[in-house]
Formats: structure tokens, C-alpha cells, sequence
């Protein structure tokens, strides 16, 4: 056999022998034995090579499972005398440095309104904000979003998949969003509860990604009606640990593209997931929808794990083994809340200018209200009504002067005070007295009704016409 | 092996020994599997290519090691992960890579639906027989017997039996390669390179998804030696766990997963969605201030079937091609089929406010019940159009409410086509309110029927008796 000359034979640096022995049953030839001396910096005894007539057969190197353990020797060199240092190298990566595609704005012409679901109206805002892929189960009252994808998707090649669970569908985003791609999913209550440990991962990974939840009726199965019940878990519970995601409550069927829209600008400019939280009679309610005047072509961030030689070097993990290491990157992520805060509390103000009474109320509910304060406001009772347009951060800076000025707060709401939580934590957090509070609550699919909302104003504001 | 990071930085930032050795105990498969891989992701020259997955258990930090993009995946959910980045880019390597806790327990519905979606990507199962990382529990393919921290007497019937992924996974139609190899002599361990490899050319051939399962030692909480360790998973494993190709069709897969380069053309997205910027026709010469100043409220009730939620749906297009905010709502009895459902709609000059109807200037009624339940609810100066058909004895309301009976079903039973009987509805409901124009419903009628030419001819005749049916029930009435 010719070769056999040119066959390397083995070699070790004894710090990275483990002394398992696998090597030792491998060699035909009987050339490895266990040592006999403790190695200092290891306190294993590292085997030892008599290669007197070791053929370079290459058997005892597939079998050592330490990647710089046993290795083919280099040609001419002592290795013996050299340090593990400079014959391994101690670069992490030969992979370049990864280089951002910025997106892309394209201009659209003048486009008359649609007339959409607003359960529709999201899906083609995803479509104008550049999403491609979509992942999801399917659940009452959202479906009607991920039908529309399954339907237009396929046909500007991108990918619609119905995944298993709800489980496996935040998973599949986490593996979309890390490769840089914006991805979204609808869901309902139930199944946006199951995306929540994935959505952990996500914060903690710094992915991106928009989950459209369209609140329904709970605890458990509970029902099919409108609901505003996953406030709390899209405010202060998306999964363990110290995790925030901006959430966008729309009211409209225009906000239902809108903010879908917005959600997948933030959700990159944060690298972190976005949540709209809507409710059952928003994603069915049908209305006029203006399109934007731009859409968008995504690029690829430089962080992104593609699959390319460009993000080769890139990993997405949330394990930090070294406490300080971990302490780090939470502090690096409160730093990102804190700017979420600063930068993106919104809200819309109706009417609040001169009010003695504001109304705060989001999604449907925030309809009924407003639909309220025109009704009192043509009795001459100056009522206003303040909606969080983000339920977090919630929106604490615009009520402020309200604040300390009206004689009191209603706050109307499809649920057990899930938003005025909220609302109470801001204040609480800003230091902020509230004027007295009262609360107009329904649930079960129930909504607060614009009579009620009046007649309750009606009644605190001592009837005053 | 250039797919080994030069140094290891990430574990433990890579001081002192770290840099160069492994987190795993003397004697582990996992580096032996490491090892083939990266040898086999060099040889294939797809380095820059590759996507390693790595799970919860011990080989979380395969991304200490590997020079390829890297991702950690949740417990049990790398296969969800791997198809999210395989889709994202086709041409990406992906490389599940699971234990057993990981893969057969807490991930079996995830493994499950990535070896029947069967995209192009490769699967290695380490199978060890016991949890490594949280300290030697049972595993889903513990052997009967065995004793592990949570089975101290070993194994039992009532824990089950050790689940064979291999066998399992080699009965779907997704795969097209599966093999359980092992790592115990040169033989096996040869075995396994070869697998490895064949199912990472299976991917980059693009033909489709491999799945290998390897028994591997886990010396440490077998509490055996690493040769002792070799032993016990030739005596003990491979009886339970019999090594070989479970299924192999490679030889007839095509290469087939080509969904394209996403599209953002312009004309193509607006095109799709239905943008235009031809602006609807109008005929209306003003609001209907004759119903309200500002907003209009309008309630359809029937049972399912009846055809409430279309015309609500006509109704509010009609308003929005007038130029006006509107919006529908619709609202279903608990059952789907035979229940109730009623739509609300709103007309707004400037911008709909409530959209709820719980008092509304007009109701359409198909049925007694929801006559019985709306009717009550309509102020004063309000419409009611019912169908007579059905609500022979309509109850007595409000006198400041017009009620109107049509014939609907009965009309259209006469055309034919007993679903109509809701334009029947809607042509009255023009008639006695004038809301907008009968050429303003007929114009969002044509559109929304456009691909269904057939069906015009026989709505407009609907339409058309409906509204005159109210004209001859007020004529009878003398009003
Ligand atoms: S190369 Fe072959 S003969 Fe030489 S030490 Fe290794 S196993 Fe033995
Ligand atoms: S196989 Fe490698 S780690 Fe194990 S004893 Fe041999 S050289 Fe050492
Ligand atoms: S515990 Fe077992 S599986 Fe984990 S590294 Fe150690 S030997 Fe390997």
C-alpha cells in the first residue's frame, strides 16, 4: 500500500486528553495505553502513543470525541515543543463580519379605500409590511386572518404553514425571526397562552417577530365573544423570566392594518416580538380601510442566523451559564424596555381638552365609549375619553396632566380590570396620585354598552346637563 | 477540521483549557457525533451554509463548538425551529440536533410533524437511554429495568416502554432516509460517519429529510467506565434498539423544495389585494339625513341561512362607495346552523363611533324570534321591514314605529331560489327607506356578484319585487 507512508499519524497535547480510553480498544495495533501520570491541569491521566508501528490507520482519531484531542500530527513540526495556542489558532471565526440590507420603502400610488374584515385588514397590512411567511393553528375568532394568507401568500412565493400547536408555531417564528425574516401569527386566548413560554425564548434570543392575538372569552375554552382578558399576560406575563413586548391595541379596522403595519417596523427596530392584542368583534367587524402610501421589501439584518457565509458567525440563544453574564444581558434588555418606554407610549385623546370626566377604554370597547362621549358631550357634559393605543408601555406621559386636573376616571373595559392594572402601575411607577376611579367591566363576550357608559357619567358627574 | 471554531469563546469565554476542550465528560458520544459532523458539513463543502439546531440536554452549547450559524432551540422544539429557518431560506443546511428527553418526550408532537411536512433536513437523535443534563433521570427510552434517579428500582411497566423513535418515524411517508447506528467499536462508529453524511447529501441534493438515531454512551450516568460504557450499549441497547435502515427511498427521491424568492412587486401585492384606484360610482346626493343627522344604526336579524349577514355586508359596501364610514358587525347565536345571527350596521358621516345596533333606526327581521327580541328596541320614527311569510301575527310596538310586512320567502320561492329572499329583503328596505339610491345598491350588488354573472339577473329580479312588494303593502295599508 503506497499510501500507508503518507498517512499522518496521530498526535496529542496530553491537557486535552479526557482519558475515556475509546482510543485505546480502537488501534488495531495495540500502539495507546492508558498513562500512568496525573496531568496537572486536568487531573485526568492522559494516554499515551507508542506509534513505533502504528500505520496511521486513523481509527483511534474517530474514535477520540474531543475535537483537539486526538489529531492527525502536523509535517515537520516538533510538535512536542509548540504551544496548542499557535499551532490551534485562537480566532472564534473565519466567517466576515456580517453586514446589514437595510429595507426598503416602496412607494404606493393612490389607492381608493378597501372595505375589509378587520381580521383581513391585518393580514394585508402584513403583506404590505413585507411578511412573507406566515406560521399558525387554527382558533376561533382569529382564523380568518391566516385563511386570507393561506390563500394570497402562495402566490408572491412566500410560505404559509400550519404548524402542529400553537407550540410549535412559536418555534417555527423563532426559527423564521432569527433567520431574519419577518414572520407572523394570528391566534386567539387560548393558543396565544401556549405561545407564551416560546415567546420567553424570543425576548430572550432578541427575535422579532408579531403576534396578532384577537382576545376571546375565558378562563379556559370559554367562549368565542370579545374579551380583553390576555391584557395581563400580554402586559406582564409573556412567559418566565424579565421579559416586555410593545403592545398595540387597534380599534378600528383601519388601525387593524395600521398598527400590524407598525408592529413589524418595531418588532426589527427592537428586535423583539410585538403583540396586537384585538378583540373577537374587532376581527369580525367589517369597515372602510385607507392603504398606506408605501410598502415594504424587507432586507436582512446583520444579526440574523440566514444560512449564509454573511451571518455565518451569528447564534441566537437565550442560555448564559455565567450569572454575570446573565445579570448583563438583562440589564441590556431593561435598557431596550426603558427606551420602549420613552419612545413609544401612545395613545389617542377625544375630546379630554376640557374634560371633567375621561373615559379610558381600548379596542371595541373604546368604540363604545366614543360613541358615549359624542352622546354626553351634545348634552353639554364635558366627558372625554382617553385610549391607549400601546396598553405597554402604557401611554402614562399624555395622561399625565389629565391627571390632576378632571374630577375622575371611568375606565370601560371587556374584563376584570386587566387595563386599569395597567393604568394604576404607570401612575403608581410615576409617582402620580389618581383622581377617584371608577370602572364600567363586562365579560363572557359581553361589551360595555354606550348606554351604560352614559349613564354612568351621567351619575358621577351629579347629572349635570 | 476547520467546522471546529479555532477556539471555543463562547465556553466560558474560552479561557484556559475551555478554549480548546469540550463541556462534555470524558468519554461522551456527543463529540463523537460533533466530530462526524463537522467532518461532514467540510467535506460537502457547506459550512457557510449550515443552520445547527442545538436542544435543551447536554448538547445545548453544540454552538460552543461548531463554526456554522447557530441557533438554541426551546426544549423539544428544535424541529420547530429548523423548519422555521428551512423555510426562511431553502437553500440553508439545517441540522436538528436532539437527545432523547429532548426529541422523544417533551418534543415527540414537534418531531412528529417535521417527519411528515418530510422538507429537506437532517435529523441526529442521540439516544443514550437516560436524561444527562438534569442528572440521570429516566428517559423516554430508558430500558426496562434500568435504574435511574427518577426509576430508583428500575424501570416498570407503569413508566412505560422505551420508545423506538427510529422504527417509529421510519413508518411515515416524510422521511426518506432513517437509520439507528451506534458508536461502541470502529464498525459502528464508521457506520455513523457514513449516515451522517448520506443524510446531510440528502439535504443538499434537496431530495428530502433523514432522520439518524444514535445509541451513545453517557458513561457518567450509566455510572460505568467509557469501555464498560461501549459494552452496555452492545449487550444491553442494541437488543431493544436493533441497528439499521429503517427506511431508505433516497434512491428514488427528486429533488422537489423550491417555493421561489418571495415576490414585493409593486403591481403584483396591490393587484392582489385588491387595490384599485378607480373610484366607485355614486348616486346618492347627499347623507340619508332623513333617517339621522350623523350616523345610522341598522340591525339584520334571522336564524342562520337566512341571509342577514349579506345584505348587512351590502348595506355597509353601498354606504362606503357613497363616500360614508360604515361598519358591519356580525353576531352569531351559540350554534352555527339554525341559531340566531344578527348584523349590526353603522353609516357615519364622518367617522362610525359605536359600532354596535342595540337601538336601531331600522331592523330587518326574517323570523319571529328576532322580531320579538329587536323589535322592541327601535325608537320612535323607526323601521321595521319583517318577512310576512313567516311572522304572520307580527307583535304590537311602539305606534311611532313603522312596520312593514314583506313577503320575502314567499317572493322568493316564486323566483325559484329560496336563498334570495334577503335581497327580496334589502329591495323593500331601499323602498321604505330611501337610504341610498336602488342604482347605489344595484352598483355594489353587480360588483360583488362579478364573478357570478348568472346570479345578477336573478338578485336584480329579487331586489326589484322586494321593493315593490312594499309599495304595494303601504298602498293596502292606505298609507
Ligand atoms: S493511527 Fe491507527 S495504528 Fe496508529 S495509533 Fe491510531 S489507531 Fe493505532
Ligand atoms: S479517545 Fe481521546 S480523550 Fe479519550 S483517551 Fe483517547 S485521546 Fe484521550
Ligand atoms: S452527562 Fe452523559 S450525555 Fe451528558 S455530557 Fe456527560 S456523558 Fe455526555
Amino acid at each position: 500500500m503506497a499510501s500507508t507512508k503518507t498517512r499522518p499519524k496521530p498526535f496529542l497535547f496530553p491537557e486535552f486528553c479526557k482519558a475515556c480510553g475509546r482510543c485505546i480498544s480502537a488501534c488495531p495495533k495495540d500502539c495507546i495505553a492508558m498513562g500512568s501520570e496525573i496531568n496537572p491541569a486536568t487531573g485526568f491521566t492522559p494516554v499515551e502513543l507508542d506509534l513505533e508501528v502504528c500505520n496511521g490507520c486513523g481509527l483511534c482519531l474517530t474514535a477520540c470525541p474531543e475535537p483537539y484531542g486526538l489529531m492527525p500530527a502536523p509535517q515537520q513540526v516538533d510538535f512536542e515543543l509548540i504551544d496548542p495556542q499557535e499551532l490551534l489558532g485562537d480566532r472564534l471565526t473565519s466567517a466576515p463580519e456580517p453586514q446589514p440590507i437595510p429595507d426598503e420603502r416602496i412607494g404606493l400610488p393612490p389607492l381608493e379605500p378597501l372595505i375589509l374584515k378587520g381580521n383581513h385588514a391585518s393580514a394585508i397590512g402584513a403583506l404590505l409590511a413585507g411578511c412573507r411567511h406566515f406560521f399558525g393553528y387554527p382558533i376561533t375568532p382569529s382564523t380568518e386572518g391566516a385563511e386570507l394568507l393561506a390563500r394570497l401568500l402562495p402566490q408572491l412565493d412566500g410560505i404559509f404553514v400550519q404548524a402542529v400547536s400553537e407550540v410549535a408555531t412559536v418555534n417555527m417564528m423563532y426559527g423564521c425571526g432569527g433567520a431574519g425574516l419577518r414572520c407572523m401569527t394570528f391566534t386567539s386566548s387560548p393558543g396565544f397562552s401556549l405561545m407564551l413560554e416560546g415567546i420567553s425564548y424570543m425576548i430572550g434570543a432578541e427575535i422579532p417577530g408579531v403576534f396578532f392575538n384577537v382576545m376571546r372569552g375565558g378562563p379556559g375554552l370559554g367562549n368565542i365573544g370579545p374579551e380583553q382578558g390576555d391584557i395581563k399576560l400580554a402586559c406582564r406575563g409573556l412567559g418566565h423570566g424579565n421579559t416586555h413586548a410593545i403592545v398595540l391595541a387597534p380599534s378600528t379596522p383601519q388601525e387593524m392594518l395600521d398598527l400590524t403595519m407598525d408592529a413589524f417596523d418595531l418588532a426589527f427596530h427592537y428586535r423583539n416580538p410585538v403583540v396586537l392584542a384585538s378583540d373577537g368583534y374587532l376581527g369580525q367587524m367589517t369597515g372602510r380601510v385607507n392603504l398606506p402610501n408605501h410598502m415594504v421589501r424587507p432586507g436582512l439584518p446583520e444579526w440574523a442566523v440566514y444560512g449564509d457565509e454573511n451571518h455565518r458567525r451569528n447564534l441566537h440563544t437565550s442560555i448564559l451559564l455565567i450569572e454575570a453574564d446573565l445579570e448583563a444581558h438583562n440589564a441590556h434588555l431593561n435598557d431596550k424596555y426603558d427606551r420602549m418606554t420613552r419612545e413609544q407610549q401612545r395613545a389617542d385623546l377625544f375630546r379630554c381638552d376640557d374634560a371633567d370626566w375621561v373615559l379610558v377604554a381600548c379596542n371595541t370597547p373604546a368604540r363604545m365609549a366614543r360613541g358615549a362621549v359624542q352622546q354626553l358631550r351634545d348634552r353639554g357634559i364635558k366627558v372625554g375619553l382617553f385610549r391607549p393605543i400601546t396598553l405597554w408601555p402604557f401611554p402614562i406621559d399624555p395622561l399625565t396632566p389629565l391627571l390632576e386636573r378632571v374630577d375622575g376616571l371611568i375606565v370601560v373595559e371587556a374584563g376584570a380590570g386587566q387595563l386599569e392594572d395597567e393604568l394604576r402601575l404607570a401612575a403608581s411607577r410615576a409617582g402620580l396620585p389618581l383622581p377617584p376611579l371608577h370602572r364600567i367591566q363586562h365579560f363572557g363576550g359581553v361589551l360595555p354598552q354606550q348606554q351604560e357608559i352614559v349613564d354612568a357619567v351621567t351619575e358621577k358627574s351629579g347629572g349635570a346637563a | 477540521m476547520s467546522v471546529f471554531y479555532e477556539k471555543f469563546e463562547r465556553h466560558a469565554h474560552g479561557e484556559g483549557l475551555k478554549g480548546h476542550s469540550t463541556h462534555y465528560c470524558p468519554g461522551c458520544g456527543h463529540g463523537l457525533i460533533h466530530k462526524y459532523l463537522a467532518e461532514t458539513i467540510e467535506d460537502l463543502g457547506v459550512q457557510d451554509r449550515t443552520i445547527a439546531v442545538s436542544p435543551v440536554g447536554c448538547a445545548v452549547f453544540m454552538y460552543y463548538y461548531m463554526d456554522v450559524g447557530n441557533t438554541q432551540a426551546a426544549h423539544g422544539r428544535a424541529p420547530a425551529v429548523g423548519i422555521g429557518h428551512k423555510v426562511a431560506n431553502p437553500d440553508a443546511i439545517v441540522v436538528s440536533y436532539q437527545g432523547d428527553g429532548d426529541l422523544a418526550s417533551i418534543g415527540l408532537a414537534e418531531i412528529m410533524q417535521a417527519c411528515n411536512l418530510g422538507l429537506p433536513m437532517t435529523f441526529v437523535f442521540v439516544n443514550n437511554a437516560i436524561y444527562g443534563m438534569t442528572g440521570g433521570q429516566m428517559a423516554p427510552t430508558t430500558l426496562m429495568g434500568q435504574k435511574t434517579t427518577t426509576t430508583p428500582e428500575g424501570r416498570t411497566r407503569l413508566m412505560g416502554e422505551p420508545l423506538k423513535m427510529a422504527e417509529i418515524l421510519g413508518q411515515m411517508d416524510g422521511p426518506v432516509y432513517v437509520e439507528r447506528t451506534a458508536l461502541f467499536d470502529n464498525k459502528q462508529r464508521n457506520r455513523t460517519r457514513k449516515a451522517i453524511k448520506k443524510a446531510l447529501t440528502l439535504q443538499v441534493e434537496n431530495k428530502g429529510l433523514s432522520f439518524v438515531e444514535v445509541l451513545s454512551e453517557c458513561p457518567t450516568h450509566l455510572k460505568l467506565t467509557t469501555p464498560e460504557a461501549e459494552r452496555w450499549v452492545k449487550e444491553q441497547m442494541v437488543p431493544v434498539f436493533p441497528l439499521g435502515v429503517k427506511k431508505d427511498t433516497s434512491a428514488e427521491a427528486e429533488a422537489w423544495f423550491d417555493p421561489g424568492t418571495p415576490a414585493f412587486g409593486v403591481d403584483e401585492v396591490v393587484d392582489l389585494i385588491g387595490g384599485t384606484d378607480q373610484k366607485p360610482e355614486r348616486f346618492a346626493s347627499g347623507f340619508p339625513t332623513h333617517i339621522h343627522d350623523t350616523d345610522i344604526s341598522i340591525k339584520f336579524a334571522g336564524a342562520g341561512g337566512d341571509g342577514a349577514q349579506t345584505i348587512a355586508m351590502l348595506t355597509t359596501r353601498t354606504a362606503i362607495n357613497e363616500g360614508w364610514d360604515s361598519t358591519h358587525i356580525p353576531s352569531y347565536g351559540p350554534e352555527s346552523r339554525g341559531g340566531t345571527s344578527y348584523a349590526d350596521v353603522h353609516i357615519a358621516t364622518d367617522e362610525v363611533l359605536s359600532p354596535a345596533s342595540p337601538n336601531p333606526h331600522i331592523l330587518v327581521a326574517f323570523n319571529p324570534p328576532s322580531l320579538e327580541k329587536f323589535g322592541p328596541h327601535v325608537g320612535s320614527g323607526g323601521i321595521i321591514i319583517y318577512d310576512s311569510s313567516v311572522v304572520p301575527s307580527p307583535p304590537k310596538l311602539d305606534s311611532g314605529v313603522k312596520m312593514i310586512g314583506v313577503p320575502c320567502t314567499e317572493i322568493a320561492n316564486d323566483l325559484g331560489k329560496a336563498l334570495v329572499k334577503n335581497v327580496v329583503a334589502l329591495g323593500a328596505l331601499q323602498a321604505a327607506t330611501e337610504l341610498f339610491p336602488e342604482e347605489s345598491f344595484l352598483a355594489t350588488m353587480r360588483q360583488a356578484l362579478q364573478d357570478r354573472c348568472a346570479l345578477l339577473a336573478l338578485n336584480e329580479e329579487a331586489f326589484a319585487r322586494g321593493a315593490r312588494a312594499y309599495r304595494e303593502a303601504t298602498k293596502s295599508n292606505g298609507s
